[in-house]
């Protein structure tokens, strides 16, 4: 008996461990491994396995360990009240972590993983315990806007202005659509801030100090790229793309050059801020 | 370019080129081996520790030989937890032989093939007299190279030779009597007429190697700059300067510069405050005054005190008693 649990147990260290376990096997052919995959079925860990599995490939990381660790420590995390059939609400806080945790999990060109994920995070967001109904209300899903935005290098005075457009009043049920809208246009404006912020760098040349008028061309350039269309029309992503090439773009930054007086400039803050403003302005209001 | 490259991908290949398998195959066996303990742990919670302690490095402590080779990020882990373990080897000065460090490896590895070891050695003694002394950071950073690189120095092993006996076309082998780099040592154990290989010659044909291999190689532009600072070398003179190299040192990542090799603050001062509590109780043993109590796995005292995870140290110490049992039976029949 304890013998036979010594053999079940042995470690893999030995060499002989392999040839041991088949060994262990011959004796019952068959039979340990299928108690091996029952257990496993049994268990869950076939299923947990697969979902962490499809949710690694989902969003591909750089570190999929690092990935797979945080991953099942969720699941851990949200696992005990799972287990007791949500009797216990669990708190709004490691609700909303756990919301932030899905959204974040793919990018958001991986458009279906990114969908999923959203929707993972609203049904996280709406089961809110006890009460029957579920749903995601103004107040959460506002403050879930502000904790993604917050968490970005973003400035807040560049990111505020999105949010007052696109919050709900805290009441206020919040349907899906809605929701994955927000929680989208807030990761588009954060790429777009993090890709002007690069701009700034090109156009300070490591200077720390951009000349405001090629900054004010530039920004022109994108506000007539962003402004004129209408983006329901598919061409018109081609004319915006073109109106940014690098040959319309240089002729703007190139005139501003000529005709520049001496030396004002404009700090990154504003330039972010200009920016962002382009890039809201375009943003459908929620209400 | 390379997280681009992870999007384009199929899927499995994603999932082999970052060996996600391997790690979630060994957390699954590991799981049905301890399955009654694990079960009321919560399985959840032993995949967060697996996953933890693959990413910290710590996976494969006390593990078989073949798992510890099985990733590069495994022999990552262990060359640091090797160096982390024995660099008061390195710091007391002491020089030891290639089974003295064999003897080490085994303490964390303990089927850790010898053959392994010898070549390091050899790395380190240029070929001749393996019974001499090496120090820890001679002996670890050769050791490095040959356990990372294992399967490419392999190849490189094979390129050399057939250069040697001028099977590649292109050969055209003069013996010079001036230009050899490492004169004074043999080229490989069956005598050569030849101080090695040309340099560029050799890089040639390791070229194509770096280029298609599979397996884990160093940066090309740095075996290139070894190559190209010499005009001839034999095979150890190439793997002994592979090993002496920073910025090859630096591209594996698994350990510090030479010069910060011993350095370890709060390593030292957690020795100090344990040296000074066991002087304190003033019982002297010999493994707390010679070692590091809390983080070497001496031989008086097994892996009692190791601060590893709680989990893994659990189940490491009953499979030691396993295996005790059944030794302790084997000699009862």
């Amino acid at each position: 008996m304890a013998a036979a649990a010594c053999e079940k147990r042995r470690p893999a260290p030995t060499p002989a461990a392999g040839p041991a376990r088949a060994g262990a096997g011959a004796e019952a052919p068959g039979r340990a491994l299928e108690g091996a995959s029952e257990f496993l079925r049994q268990a869950g860990v076939t299923t947990m396995v697969r979902e962490a599995l499809l949710k690694l490939l989902e969003a591909r990381p750089e570190e999929p360990v690092a990935f797979l660790a945080d991953y099942f420590e969720k699941l851990v995390l949200s696992s005990p009240e799972a287990a007791d059939g949500g009797g216990d609400p669990r708190g709004q806080p490691q609700r909303l972590a756990r919301a932030l945790w899905y959204v974040r999990l793919a990018h958001h060109s991986h458009r279906t993983a990114f969908n999923n994920n959203v929707s993972m995070a609203y049904e996280c967001l709406g089961a809110s315990g006890r009460r029957k109904k579920p749903g995601v209300n103004g107040r959460i899903y506002s403050e879930l806007l502000r904790r993604i935005c917050q968490d970005s290098e973003a400035p807040q005075e560049v990111t505020s202005p999105l949010l007052q457009r696109i919050q709900c009043r805290d009441h206020e049920a919040v349907p899906f659509d809605v929701f994955r809208y927000g929680v989208l246009t807030c990761f588009v404006l954060l790429e777009f801030v993090a890709k002007a912020d690069t701009l700034y760098d090109v156009l300070d040349d490591g200077s720390g100090i951009a000349d405001k008028r090629v900054c004010q061309a530039v920004l022109g350039t994108l506000e007539e790229a962003l402004g004129a269309s209408d983006f329901s029309v598919p061409i018109r992503y081609l004319e915006a793309g073109s109106k940014l090439g690098p040959d319309c773009l240089a002729l703007a930054m190139d005139r501003a050059l000529l005709e520049r007086k001496l030396s004002t400039s404009m700090k990154r803050e504003e330039f972010l801020k200009k920016a962002a403003v382009l890039f809201i302005a375009k943003v459908k209001p929620v209400d | 370019m390379l997280s681009a490259e992870r999007f384009s991908l199929p899927g499995p290949e994603y999932l082999a080129q970052r060996h996600v398998l391997t790690y979630m195959e060994d957390a699954v066996s590991q799981l049905l081996e301890n399955r009654e303990d694990i079960s009321q742990y919560g399985i959840a919670r032993f995949f967060t520790e697996y996953f933890n302690s693959v990413r910290q490095g710590t996976h494969i402590l006390f593990r078989e030989f073949s798992f510890v080779q099985a990733t590069p990020h495994n022999r990552a882990s262990f060359l640091r937890t090797f160096w982390r373990c024995f660099r008061t080897v390195g710091k007391n000065g002491d020089l030891l032989t290639a089974k003295d460090y064999h003897c080490l490896l085994q303490l964390l590895c303990p089927d850790f093939p010898m053959e392994l070891t010898q070549k390091a050695a050899r790395i380190v003694l240029m070929d001749d007299a393996m019974d001499c002394l090496m120090s820890f950071s001679d002996f670890l950073f050769a050791f490095q190279i040959q356990f990372y690189y294992s399967e490419f120095l392999e190849s490189v092993a094979a390129i050399y030779q057939d250069l040697l006996a001028g099977k590649n076309p292109n050969t055209v082998i003069v013996p010079t009597s001036s230009s050899g780099q490492h004169r004074s040592r043999q080229a490989s154990s069956e005598c050569s007429p030849l101080d090695g290989v040309e340099a560029s010659l050799f890089f040639q044909c390791l070229e194509t190697l770096l280029d298609r291999s599979k397996y884990s190689c160093p940066p090309p532009a740095l075996v290139k700059e070894v190559l190209s600072s010499v005009q001839r070398l034999t095979f150890y003179g190439f793997l002994m300067a592979l090993a002496k190299h920073h910025g090859i040192n630096r591209a594996l990542g698994a350990l510090p510069d030479k010069g910060d090799l011993l350095l370890d603050p709060p390593m030292d001062q957690e020795l100090e405050k344990l040296v000074a509590q066991v002087s304190g109780l003033s019982i002297s043993t010999p493994a707390s005054s010679s070692g590091e109590p809390a983080n070497l796995p001496s031989r008086n005292s097994p892996r009692i005190n190791s601060p590893w995870k709680p989990l893994h140290h659990r189940r490491k110490v009953d499979t030691e008693s396993d295996i005790s049992t059944e030794e302790t039976d084997s000699s009862e029949n």
